[in-house]
């Protein structure tokens, strides 16, 4: 008698496999009652919570979280595209990742939401400032009360903190909050200065002054996820440095705290590259179907860096496979260049 | 719909000879009102008007809710028409003739598919509107499709006419282009084409690009010099090519009346702002006809032009042998 195997063996199959941490404070994930789809996440929250849910913020290794598809990228005809004017996607139970539709705003700029226990923390405000256009306020609203709801919470406070107050493609929808276009948002603190850390209840994160693409520019690292936001100062694109001293500066900044805090991924505030090495969409372009990935890999630290140096007070534009440099040149300086280390590959516009 | 070579394009005229005698084969419409014959000829130039402002794109182009493309009359015989920027960035113009016996569409936007932006949807219209006024029917009147020069922009939707009876299309070639017009000698060679009644002027306007007309028409007495003379960046990416056309047009409009110049963008604010390549909203563009002033200014200041680089003439850029999307635009956020 042969001995018998099971016929379907349960499997949740990645492409690359989620970093779970090893300890589950807030409920095991991979216990096998939890769906696939609860990988994403360290929180196993009760279905009808009696009592608010206190969420420990205390992981080995980063939160668990993922990008695991394609953001919307615009449509040929920008009048009639048909996707949200906010993509909302989940990276985990307590982080949100919105991306503006690049038909309202070619910036087409990436916001985050981040919630503790005790406060939400919106980084940066889009680049519309039209609520009936970007309706960011409303969104945001909407995920606070939901997550509220699932866990058995009264209200939270929202903190807004942009990575540069200056940046127009970041900054736009603060009106919606401070009440410059309708009523102003309760319970809602705007932090144009803000201190060296914000807690959340539980989640804490590190603000680091990093000016060079902007003069008041900041960087925030999230503990729990382990995100780097850089917004302008690093981010798949063309990065216009406006003072590069303090753009040198600000990378040997973040690189020294790469060094002794884990990043997992470094988050930009926009996307401009295309997937092919080197290669970028021009400004305005609101059709951009081959786009990088938001997230980079945190060796781009090194890379900006050694790269910032060598173009100390030269006019120059510094072509890498994940991001373009331009040091004191107009942002439309020079689109593309083919070398043996960018072969010319031509944008695939047959494909859909 | 066929290439027109050079021999089928001196058939023409035989063609449109026997189009009355179509239409008396139907009676109850010819009957009803005979097709008013137009006469070009008289009380020239013929009057017309631009508009104040064309749609310039808006600050969502999601929520932009101006037509696909405007419509312009310029005057009973004329159309002008723009692709909206929430469409294309490009929103290039592209200009209707209508004669007794054809009609002429030069250039055709820059998005492809009818399902995206119908272009002959609205052509179509045009045609009948034009038709009803004058007591014709459409499918009497042959349509040609030519655009200025080779850039994908200015014939994209060319396709979307491919189904249409009695339509002819310039090919996607220089040698089909300058055979399309039956050309021997271009660029300077200077060729009419009848569209029944109404004349127009064709001759090589190269430059931009190296395939490119410059269209005079003999009733507006309108110029249209494409990509090579335009209110916004010309490109220029030969520069002795399109100093010599420019030559031409200087010895054109020293010999002919020109009530305006007119090209196939608009790149520049009223106050001489440039809008940079590639951006969906002007709010404050400049018109689109220049005057020959303008045109004779521009050729003064490209006499002195030796280098490569940008000169502003205060209407137009001079974009000499720049990167095809240079802008004038500095980081504005620069700081020491």
């Amino acid at each position: 008698m042969t001995q018998q195997t099971p016929l379907v063996t349960p499997q949740h199959t990645t492409a690359s496999p989620v970093p779970v941490a090893k300890s589950y404070p807030n409920g095991n994930p991979d216990a096998p009652m939890n769906p696939p789809g609860a990988r994403n996440t360290d929180s196993c929250l009760p279905l009808h919570p009696t009592a608010p849910v206190e969420h420990i913020y205390t992981t080995e290794g980063p939160a668990p979280g993922d990008i695991a598809f394609r953001w919307i990228h615009g449509s040929q005809c920008a009048a009639t595209n048909k996707d949200p004017r906010i993509q909302i996607l989940t990276y985990n139970d307590d982080t949100f990742i919105l991306r503006e539709n690049p038909c309202i705003h070619w910036e087409a700029p990436f916001t985050y939401l981040l919630f503790g226990n005790h406060g939400a923390l919106l980084i940066n405000a889009g680049a519309t400032p039209e609520p009936e256009y970007y309706p960011l306020r409303a969104t945001v609203d909407k995920l606070i009360t939901r997550w509220c709801q699932s866990r058995n919470r009264p209200n939270l406070s929202l903190t807004i903190v942009l990575t540069s107050a200056e940046h127009r493609a970041q900054n736009q929808a603060l009106g919606q909050f401070n009440g410059l276009s309708g009523t102003a948002r309760p319970n809602t603190h705007i932090l144009l200065t803000p201190p060296s850390t914000i807690d959340l209840g539980g989640r804490v994160l590190d603000i680091l002054p990093t000016p060079g693409t902007h003069k008041d520019g900041l960087t925030l690292y999230d503990r729990y996820t382990q995100l780097l936001f850089t917004g302008d100062l690093l981010y798949p694109g063309r990065i216009q440095i406006a003072n590069d001293r303090d753009y040198l500066r600000s990378l040997t900044t973040l690189t020294q705290w790469s060094d002794h805090h884990p990043v997992k991924w470094v988050m930009g505030g926009h996307v401009r590259q295309m997937f092919i090495p080197g290669r970028c969409y021009p400004r305005f372009a609101n059709f951009r179907p081959f786009e990088h990935t938001l997230e980079l890999e945190p060796t781009v630290l090194e890379e900006a860096r050694s790269h910032a140096e060598k173009i100390i007070g030269q006019p120059q534009v510094v072509f890498r496979a994940d991001f373009i440099l331009l040091n004191r040149v107009g942002p439309d300086e020079q689109g593309y260049r083919t070398s043996a280390e960018f072969p010319p590959i031509d944008v695939p516009y047959w494909l859909p | 719909m066929t290439d027109l070579n050079r021999r089928t394009f001196l058939a023409l005229p035989i063609a449109s000879v026997l189009i009355p005698t179509a239409a008396a084969l139907f009676p109850e419409e010819s009957e009803a009102q005979p097709p008013r014959q137009i006469d070009f000829t008289q009380n020239l130039p013929a009057k017309g008007s631009f508009p104040d402002k064309w749609i310039h794109g808006s600050p969502s182009c999601l929520d932009n809710r101006d037509p696909a493309i405007q419509v312009h009359w310029y005057n009973e015989h004329t159309a002008i028409l723009r692709q909206n920027k929430a469409y294309s960035y490009e929103a290039p113009f592209m200009h209707l003739y209508f004669g007794n016996e054809r009609i002429l569409l030069i250039d055709q936007g820059y998005t492809k598919l009818a399902h995206d932006w119908p272009l002959r949807e609205v052509v179509e219209l045009c045609i009948k509107e034009w038709c009803l006024r004058n007591h014709r029917r459409p499918e009497d009147m042959a349509l040609l499709l030519s655009f200025t020069h080779l850039h994908d922009d200015h014939y994209a939707a060319i396709d979307q006419f491919a189904d249409r009876p009695n339509t002819r299309a310039m090919g996607l070639s220089h040698e089909q282009m300058i055979g399309f017009w039956g050309m021997t000698a271009y660029p300077t060679q200077r060729v009419s084409l009848d569209l029944g009644g109404r004349t127009l002027l064709i001759w090589g306007s190269p430059g931009h690009t190296v395939s490119e007309f410059a269209y005079y028409d003999t009733y507006t007495q309108i110029l249209f010099t494409g990509d090579m003379f335009y209110a916004g960046r010309c490109y220029i990416s030969f520069w002795d090519l399109w100093f010599a056309s420019m030559q031409r047009l200087i010895a054109f409009v020293d010999t002919h009346p020109v009530t305006h110049i007119v090209g196939c963008h608009i790149e520049i604010s009223r106050t001489g702002e440039d809008y940079p390549y590639g951006i969906t909203y002007q709010p404050d563009e400049a018109p689109l006809q220049l005057t020959v002033e303008d045109l004779r200014h521009a050729y003064a200041i490209a006499q002195k032009v030796t280098e490569p680089g940008i000169y502003f003439t205060g209407k137009v850029f001079l974009c000499n042998q720049t990167r095809g999307t240079t802008t004038v635009d500095q980081n504005p956020y620069a700081y020491d």
